[in-house]
């Protein structure tokens, strides 16, 4: 599944290499992580058993650098090839936005060929896709082995849906990266498709006023890659060159009085200081518009974390006792230290204090009345 | 599945707002816990967000691992007859790591050190994923005209071509 971070201004895609066993994927994998520059690739992780089989996948970030004002991302992945692993591979396929599928060229692995593309197709079913709506690639590796069926044979054998071929030499390098250029370029096409979703049916590009209009546009079925040639871009109705990324998504069910996240004070367990202004304020104009206005809870009631909140807080009336009544002003001075620090409890004033300086003054108040009537 | 579900389904979309929201979550959850960092993976392995202090880590290669971890475990629960196994636990000698499932397609990962406690991680961590659930639910029951296309620019795989040579000459 392609994934649009617009905070990031990210696009992530996950590519996978499918195959037969031992037709070459982690060594396609090793190649293109080796031809990388060092700036554009990440770690080459394996699961592998101690032979060097794959066990689960082998993987590697690509970042592809920005286009269109977009950071690209892939993320390669291959699958282990043996029979066996069939749930594994299906964990690693799901939610692939590309396929490169690495078929061994010597004629005794045809059946593997085959064997291999018929569970890919299977795997794809189980997940409720199917191959002709992935962009894919077929590469006929081992085009080096005494003998090797030749790419003709193969194509019309493995590539019977007209999917792009390239020929291939993993071993030695060659073919491995116009392999991969191949599929990606049909991957960022399938990608731009998706982005121009919405002018295909006919609404215009998103501005602040009309993000959210209420016209309801109609979706239409997603072009097929392969009958789309790879240099030849739908004319758009947006300026070229020109990004048009809506940041926020228009405002409605999204932020429901029962979900907003309203800000809480924190209690650190590191931090202090930090902690106090790490946690952002809710989106208020969303939430003017479906919550009417209202005071953020005091902490005691949204949650009392163990180990670190003060108890004085229930405790204080025992604490504190006395015939005369707390004054009107320590009342709300304790208050509004209370309202003011919200999120910063440690500045308020301890309620100990406030009962005991009322206290003090009640009977200072009442030995003066008395020496007074005297 | 028509083709508007399928469209859906296949791209996710996260805006500027969502990731503010999501952020927050994850701030709290570290701050409340003592937790070092917090990632948020999705369920093929891409990384939504990040907080904390992740300077020695390859962010891209634990979430393409998290995705693998937690959907081998999945399955086993599946063998096994469980509905799932909703949290993964990993302790090492000084960092261990908790994964935890937010929302249907999200996976809450969370790092920690001996400064805290794997209770603590627990607990704060439980109620994070129920926020980040509820975010997430906020973003699928967007409907249409609440999201806004993410338009690219015309010439968008023009320049991928370029960027492509640029990468692999030859």
């Amino acid at each position: 599944m392609v994934q649009f971070n617009l905070a990031l201004r990210e696009i992530n895609c996950k590519v996978v290499y499918f195959g037969p066993g031992l037709s070459g994927k982690t060594t396609n994998l090793e190649v293109v992580h080796r031809k990388a520059p060092e700036e554009a690739k990440g770690t080459l992780s394996s699961i592998a058993t101690e032979s060097d089989r794959t066990l689960f996948f082998d993987f590697m970030p690509l970042n592809l650098g920005t286009v269109a004002g977009m950071k690209v991302k892939f993320q390669l992945y291959t699958v282990p090839g043996q029979v066996y692993y069939n749930s594994t591979r299906k964990l690693v396929l799901r939610g692939a936005d590309g396929v490169i599928f690495v078929a061994d060229s010597n004629p005794t692995k045809m059946e593997e060929n085959l064997e291999s593309l018929r569970n890919l197709e299977e795997c794809l079913r189980e997940q409720g896709r199917s191959l002709s709506e992935i962009p894919h690639v077929i590469q006929f590796n081992k085009r080096d082995v005494p003998g090797a069926m030749t790419s003709d044979e193969m194509r019309a054998a493995l590539a019977t849906d007209g999917a792009p071929c390239f020929e291939a030499c993993a071993n030695v390098g060659t073919g491995v990266v116009e392999t991969f250029k191949g599929l990606s370029m049909l991957v960022l096409q399938k990608v731009k498709a998706m982005s121009e979703e919405r002018l295909k049916s006919g609404t215009k590009t998103p501005t602040p006023e009309n993000s959210g209009a209420r016209a309801k546009p109609v979706e239409t079925p997603l072009p097929g890659t392969r009958s789309e040639p790879l240099a030849a871009p739908r004319p758009l109705a947006i300026q070229r060159n020109a990004i048009s990324m809506p940041e926020t998504a228009a405002p409605a069910v999204a932020h429901k009085p029962t979900t907003t996240s309203v800000p809480i004070p924190i209690v650190p367990a590191r931090a202090p200081a930090a902690a106090a202004t790490a946690v952002p304020p809710a989106p208020a104009p969303t939430v003017a518009t479906t919550t009417p206005p209202r005071p953020a809870p005091p902490p005691e009631t949204r949650r009392a974390p163990p180990a670190v909140e003060p108890r004085a807080t229930a405790q204080e009336p025992k604490r504190a006792p006395s015939p005369v009544p707390p004054q009107p002003v320590a009342v709300v001075r304790h208050t509004e230290a209370r309202v003011i620090s919200s999120g910063r409890k440690s500045r308020s004033m301890h309620p100990a204090v406030v009962w005991l300086a009322a206290a003090v003054v009640g009977a200072a108040t009442a030995v003066g009345v008395m020496l007074a009537l005297k | 599945m028509d083709d508007s579900t399928r469209l859906r389904e296949s791209r996710m979309v996260f805006y500027r707002d969502d990731v503010a929201r999501i952020d927050a979550s994850l701030n709290e959850l570290i701050q409340l816990s003592g937790a070092r960092a917090a990632l948020l993976v999705d369920r093929e392995g891409h990384l939504v967000s990040r907080v904390g202090d992740l300077r020695s880590v390859d962010a891209e290669t634990v979430a393409a691992l998290v995705a693998g971890s937690f959907a081998a475990t999945r399955e086993m629960a599946r063998v096994l007859g469980e509905e799932q196994f909703s949290v993964v636990f990993h302790q090492g000698k000084r960092d261990s790591i908790q994964l935890t499932l937010a929302g249907d397609r999200t996976i809450l990962t969370v790092l920690f050190d001996d400064s805290t406690t794997a209770g603590m991680i627990r607990i704060y961590t439980n109620e994070a994923a129920k926020k980040l659930g509820g975010i997430f639910r906020d973003i699928e029951s967007r409907t249409d005209d609440q999201r806004p296309a993410v338009t690219i620019g015309a010439d968008f795989d023009v320049n991928a071509k370029d960027r492509l040579d640029s990468l692999f000459p030859g």
